[in-house]
């Protein structure tokens, strides 16, 4: 995007923008403007030019500075945009008001009370006084209001130093306490509510800013949160003791103000003072969520998350914030390498990397072949694959499959999600085949759902029918019904084809098997058709249709270095080495490999991959190493080294630029990671254009191949997504499945199955 | 203009002339005066070693202390500026001051043996095995 | 008559709450008077008020005497040519009303004529609903029971022409829980005039299709606040509404929704047939009308009656209340609008006209006029305190100054009932009380805060009596020790 930087007198910046943004759309005060709200002559001003203000635009006055924003803007927004912060506990700019917490009360000229800012309307010639007496005032009477039933328990809760309350009181509160009442009778006490196993609750310290309650019905789109009681009896809770049964539940931890809702594994482990932040990318799904990791002393203490507009907002799924435990247990520390008895035994490393040399230098180049997994980054998978090539080897194969008729991933089009995230917001139907999108995407779906309560946007599903939090016209189970779709005969085909700006989302879980080409094709289909449709409607005739959503963050990145999709090479080759590159899949086993086989297994955790291992190489996880992940987008993202590997672990790409050394004549060039980032620039140069989506092209082309060939042929079996109720949702990864606040989480979510609390 | 420039103490740029900069001696004016300080100051240390290892208590002798007193002199040989000369005579004489008034402990002296420190390979492969 | 409206005017009437003093009425008024008095031909002033003749008396059934059935109503003269009015459209129904000079009689007093004429701009495909608050709670008030008990038809036929004028397609009459036997022979008289054709499809032959809805709350006090009375309806906890957007825009179900109160849609067929002029007459100029006075606490004979507007309060309780309990002499304080307005001491009640503007001239409001009469054997303060128990427990809790303030004020307020308190609390409850009001959602706040610095305001040295007196006696027998050591000091 880009903003406008200069800025010539008197003339209105506008960036059109979705969201309220602070930054853009602003007037700041120029000295004419602000001669004129002093009641200067007008002559003065009359020999200004005229400002260009189009016609809607509201012109008020915060603290004298002249403000013009949109209609409907509220005077907190209004207030941003000039700089002047409004404090605030229950308003949140992607929650909707509920005006409650009175914090945001300020004074406006010609109004008899202070009014709530972060509900009023903008209004021509307002003069908003955020900082007079009777504003202070009122912040001060609902400070101590606030502060009047609310524990003195800072130092040991967990919000302490991150604390709005405790910020604001700071800021705006009176400086003098009149709780000094001689019959003192205590505070308020709460008792707390069990809500899961990811989310504390200490409700004697809840505000009642209804920030959690509005995220849970809104955002998350399930009404488990609400409150109880009226008056000062009034209670925040699940009304009955059940799950608070969300895959988005932790991001109620970030909302709330106070220390009323905060994180369970993270209790009482450290303070915001003493952590160190890195930010980085999450890699436990395909989107790629911005995400900062907590650190102290070497070891990450929690994951919270980062906002970027373009993929997650500012939320995060619970298996991204709490799957990081998963990082600390079955870790890989030591290199190993198969003794005489055929048990692993830890050996240093140069042991391990002559040892495996010395099998590899044994065999021919194409009889070695390599299955890289689903968190593998993009540094690692080039040093990889130009360490295989030098040995003569082409087979390396990603164990996440898609099918390769017609264009194959030979055209990035056909495996990425085209329209963007952020595409979800502009469409105006969206059909998801094979996926359960709350589970394979929560934040992605958690936009969807925004987009169906805020655009009227369609949704339609193939596949098994879950509840995805939103209503939606359900085509059928089986992939005839999407062929019947992609073909115009079925009931709904009609109604969906007069979309405008249509959407199809295929789920990569459904493409796993050989179905899959068909599933592919039929969407292609679809899509021309959609689009065909839509584009004699609508003027946007670079509107992408076809969408995949993958499940694995580093599936775009090994598809985009040159990797082949899902293992059937390997199976056909029978290899005699198979290097397994974070593969815990079990895609492979060793009935597909040769008898003799060496296998060597690099990767982090103690999975699948590293029990069928001849030779063991202690890798990083990703918040250990410097890396690239190509999001589902085609969006490429750097981590950030936020701990290093523990024990004797190295960063994967240094490990096999080691073991290059040990075996004749494949010794590669790269000595820093300058080099390795030089070489993937050289490969495909959007790899190092970090925050940018690289957008694909040929649709046509690949479109064509798909219409030239016949449809293949399917089994006709029923499009049912790998994850279909919430306990799936936790474990999908060699991280997430050695997590025990993962594995508390299906526990949880299995109990809550057996109350009379669960919905479906 | 060259008059304007020396007078107002430029120095003249003039393609050819060498270029020489006046300094103040901090101590010594010339070389064979900065020698003798050196040499005071090695006899003084060299006079002290006994009563040094008398003062603390350290396993090494006073050949041991003769020889790494000579070694420390011998590392700065080549330090040909008188003005760098009378800096390292004067800490060299701090020192001497410091041990001699027992202001130092048993390490501090015992840091004059220390080994010179290894350099690491910085290649990849170094790296990579011995982190 | 020209009427410089404010330039935001806040619409909200309900029955609980009187913002009385509410800036625009403070000013509102005052400014009106003058435009009135320049433009208006010099008409001979009335200076007396009340008491009010039988022949001009709209609740003709108040004390049920008579069948409050569609026969005895029609006798009474409901529904008489209801048709022709509704015919004489809905200009012509919002003229009367203005001419009438009628104001909301749920407490804040806010001209009815404009409100209703709110509603018609024009549709934007949405239907209008008019919406009928009888969910009287308000302590001291028992006015609305008295007409839905005794005089249903009159509120029905007030939903219409009040609907016809607002071009409302239907009317929901959300009706206190606790009122059993009023929801039922509301309910009774809705299907007898359902029956008689007078509501529903082409209602009284007029061709308007027009349906009532009678709704019965569940018993909470917030819920008479016009946007938590909305919710409530809607089916939601009963928590009042932000506003703006005010419910002329977005109201029940999300369209332009008028809230009134029982008295007010029920004297809206009297001023259309006995004209706008007619109801102007009674009382002073801008709070013209009769009124429903429920005189309750410490009189002789506690009664709901119709008065005049802008009768003295002192010839109000002697005539119709048979007085203050032991004299006149007897009376210690007047509550003259129900509990939420500030309380009045008995120099001001001796003068004081029953009127909106007097009143809040006086630093109280008319309120629902609620007279509640309080005679010197009363304890005062444990009087207020009781009322701020009972602001306490109706707060809904949903902002913090009325949440957290009720609470505190009540448990300061039973202090001073005991005396243990620090005199310098007074001050503090003051100004506890100004950092309620103003500061909340819905006038609840105000509401609870008004008793208490009506208290303050007229009967401080009694809070300082009583602690001067609790610490006296603590400190005669067994002190408490920070008491010795400040004697000591």
């Amino acid at each position: 995007m880009i903003r406008p930087r200069g800025r010539m007198l008197n003339t209105v910046c506008s960036v059109a923008h979705h969201h309220f943004n602070p930054s853009s759309s602003l007037v700041l005060p120029t000295t004419t403007t602000r001669s004129l709200s002093l009641g200067q002559p007008l002559l003065q001003a009359a020999k200004q030019p005229p400002a260009v203000v189009p016609d809607n635009r509201v012109e008020l006055f915060i603290d004298d500075k002249r403000v013009l924003c949109e209609p409907g803007t509220t005077v907190l927004q209004a207030a941003a945009m000039v700089g002047v912060e409004i404090p605030r506990f229950c308003y949140h700019d992607r929650l909707s008001i509920a005006g409650n917490c009175r914090m945001c009360l300020v004074e406006v000229e010609k109004s008899v009370k202070p009014v709530a800012s972060c509900a009023m309307p903008v209004m021509k010639g307002m003069r908003v006084k955020t900082n007079s007496v009777a504003t202070r005032k009122a912040r001060e009477g609902v400070m101590e209001f606030l502060l009047m039933n609310h524990p003195l328990d800072c130092p040991i809760c967990d919000q302490a130093g991150e604390c709005d309350l405790q910020d604001q009181s700071m800021m705006f509160g009176n400086d003098r306490s009149r709780f000094t009442d001689i019959k003192f009778e205590g505070k308020r006490a709460v008792e707390d509510k069990n809500i899961g196993p990811l989310v504390k609750t200490i409700m004697t310290r809840c505000i009642h800013c209804t920030r959690c309650i509005r995220f849970a019905s809104e955002v998350a789109g399930v009404d488990d949160l609400g409150t109880t009681g009226r008056g000062g009896d009034m209670q925040v809770g699940t009304y009955v003791e059940k799950l608070f049964a969300s895959e988005l539940s932790g991001n109620v931890i970030d909302l709330c103000p106070v220390g009323a809702l905060t994180s369970k594994p993270y209790a009482f482990t450290a303070r915001p003072w003493e952590i160190r932040k890195c930010e980085t990318v999450d890699v436990m799904d395909a989107l790629g969520s911005n995400i900062v990791v907590n650190t102290r002393g070497g070891e990450v203490m929690r994951v919270l998350p980062r906002p970027n507009e373009d993929v997650n907002e500012e939320w995060i799924s619970d298996k991204t914030r709490f799957a990081y435990d998963g990082l600390k247990r079955q870790r890989l520390t030591l290199p190993m390498l198969k003794n005489a008895q055929g048990v692993l035994e830890p050996v240093d490393w140069e042991a391990a990397l002559t040892g495996i040399a010395a099998k590899v230098s044994r065999v021919e180049g194409r009889e070695i072949a390599a299955l890289v997994g689903g968190l593998c980054d993009v540094e690692s998978l080039v040093v990889l694959k130009d360490l295989l090539n030098r040995l003569g080897c082409e087979t390396l194969c990603t164990e996440e499959a898609f099918p390769m008729n017609a264009a194959g991933t030979d055209v990035r089009s056909n495996y990425l999600l085209n329209t963007k995230i952020t595409g979800v917001e502009e469409a105006d139907l969206v059909i998801l085949i094979g996926t359960n999108i709350r589970f394979e995407a929560p934040v992605l779906n958690a936009r969807i759902r925004k987009a169906y309560l805020h655009n009227n946007l369609r949704v339609a599903v193939v596949g098994k029918k879950t509840d995805l939090h939103y209503e939606y016209d359900h085509v059928g189970d089986t992939i005839q019904a999407l062929e019947q779709l992609a073909n115009g005969e079925h009931k709904l085909s009609k109604d969906l084809a007069k979309a405008k700006k249509p959407m199809i989302i295929v789920g990569s879980s459904s493409l796993q098997d050989a179905d899959g080409a068909a599933i592919l094709a039929n969407a292609i289909v679809l899509a021309d058709k959609l689009k065909s449709g839509s584009s004699s409607g609508s003027s946007d005739h670079d509107w992408k249709v076809l969408n995949v959503l993958h499940r694995h963050a580093g599936q775009v990145g090994a598809l985009d270095v040159g990797y082949t999709p899902g293992a059937g090479k390997i199976k056909e080759l029978k290899p005699r080495v198979l290097y397994m590159l974070g593969a815990d899949a079990g895609v492979v086993t060793r009935k597909d490999l040769a008898a003799d086989a060496f296998v060597i297994y690099q990767g982090h955790h103690g999975d699948a991959g590293a029990e069928i291992a001849d030779a063991v190489l202690p890798g990083a996880a990703y918040t250990e190493k410097s890396a690239t992940y190509v999001n589902t987008e085609g969006r490429a993202q750097r981590a950030n080294v936020a701990v290093t590997p523990p024990g004797m672990a190295r960063e994967d790409w240094k490990i096999l630029r080691a073991l290059s050394e040990f075996i004749p004549g494949a010794s590669l060039p790269y000595e820093k990671l300058e080099d390795v980032r030089h070489r993937m620039a050289d490969i495909a140069p959007h790899l190092l254009r970090y925050g940018a989506v690289e957008e694909a092209n040929y649709f046509k082309q690949s479109h064509a191949l798909v219409h030239g060939s016949k449809r293949p042929s399917h089994s006709g079996r029923a499009l049912a997504p790998p994850q279909t109720v919430l306990e799936d949702f936790y474990m999908t990864d060699s991280i997430s499945r050695a997590s025990r606040t993962m594995a508390k989480c299906i526990q949880a979510a299995r109990h809550h199955k057996t109350t009379k609390y669960s919905v479906s | 203009m060259s008059s304007l420039a020396s007078a107002s103490g430029l120095a003249p740029r003039v393609a050819g002339t060498m270029i020489r900069r006046e300094v103040t001696p901090l101590l010594s004016s010339s070389k064979r005066e900065v020698r003798l300080r050196v040499l005071n100051l090695y006899r003084s240390w060299y006079r002290q070693i006994p009563h040094i290892l008398m003062d603390y208590d350290v396993p090494v002798d006073q050949d041991k202390c003769r020889a790494k007193l000579k070694e420390i002199f011998m590392a700065n040989r080549d330090v040909k500026d008188i003005r760098a000369i009378d800096m390292l005579v004067a800490k060299g004489q701090m020192e001497l001051r410091e041990t001699i008034e027992v202001w130092k402990q048993k390490t501090h002296f015992m840091a004059f043996f220390r080994d010179s420190v290894q350099v690491k390979k910085t290649d990849f492969m170094s790296k990579f095995l011995d982190q | 008559m020209i009427r410089t409206v404010p330039s935001r005017l806040p619409l909200s009437v309900s029955s609980s709450v009187v913002p009385a003093s509410s800036g625009v009425w403070q000013n509102g008024p005052r400014r009106h008077q003058g435009t009135a008095a320049a433009a208006a031909p010099a008409k001979p002033k009335k200076t007396k008020f009340g008491p009010l003749k039988d022949e001009d008396r709209i609740f003709t059934n108040l004390y049920g005497r008579h069948d409050w059935k569609l026969k005895g109503a029609m006798a009474r003269g409901d529904w008489y040519k209801t048709k022709e009015i509704l015919l004489k459209g809905h200009e012509w129904i919002l003229n009367e009303v203005k001419k009438s000079g009628l104001r909301g009689r749920g407490g804040a007093g806010f001209p009815s004529g404009m409100k209703w004429s709110f509603m018609n701009k024009p549709s934007d495909g949405r239907p209008k609903y008019l919406v009928v608050n009888a969910d009287e709670g308000e302590p001291g008030t028992c006015k609305d029971r008295e007409i839905m008990r005794h005089d249903p038809h009159k509120l029905l036929e007030g939903c219409l022409i009040a609907g016809k004028a607002m071009h409302a397609r239907a009317c929901y009459i959300y009706i206190r829980g606790e009122f059993y036997n009023e929801a039922s022979n509301l309910q009774v008289a809705v299907k007898e005039a359902y029956d008689a054709g007078l509501i529903g499809k082409n209602a009284c032959g007029s061709g308007y299709d027009y349906d009532i809805f009678v709704f019965r709350g569940a018993g909470a006090y917030i819920c008479g606040e016009e946007t938590a009375l909305i919710e409530s309806l809607e089916g939601k906890q009963g928590k009042p509404r932000l506003k703006p957007p005010f419910p002329a825009d977005i109201g029940l179900f999300g369209c332009p929704t008028t809230v009134a109160n029982v008295e007010t849609v029920a004297v809206a067929p009297a001023i259309c047939r006995r004209s706008g002029e007619w109801f102007a007459s009674f009382g002073r100029e801008r709070n013209s009308g009769t009124k429903l006075f429920c005189i309750s606490g410490h009189v002789n004979t506690p009664v709901t009656v119709e008065e005049e507007m802008s009768i003295p309060l002192k010839e109000l309780i002697e005539r119709h209340a048979g007085g203050v309990t032991g004299g006149w002499d007897n009376l210690l304080g007047i509550i003259p609008g129900g509990s939420s307005v500030p309380l009045l001491p008995k120099s001001t009640c001796e003068t004081v006209l029953m009127d909106f503007d007097a009143l809040s001239a006086v630093q109280s409001g008319l309120g629902t006029a609620a007279v509640i009469v309080i005679n010197k054997q009363a304890d005062i303060i444990k009087c207020i305190a009781r009322l701020l128990e009972f602001y306490q427990h109706e707060s809904c809790g949903q902002c913090t100054p009325c949440r957290e303030g009720t609470g505190w004020l009540n448990k300061i307020m039973w202090r001073f009932v005991e005396g243990n308190a620090k005199p310098e609390e007074i001050d503090m409850i003051w100004e506890l009380s100004k950092q309620i009001e103003g500061h909340t959602i819905c006038a609840l706040g105000d509401a609870a805060a008004w008793p208490v610095q009506g208290l303050v305001r007229h009967y401080r040295p009694a809070i300082e009596e009583r602690i001067r007196e609790f610490q006296e006696k603590t400190s005669a027998g067994n002190s408490p020790p920070q008491l010795k050591r400040a004697a000591s000091v």
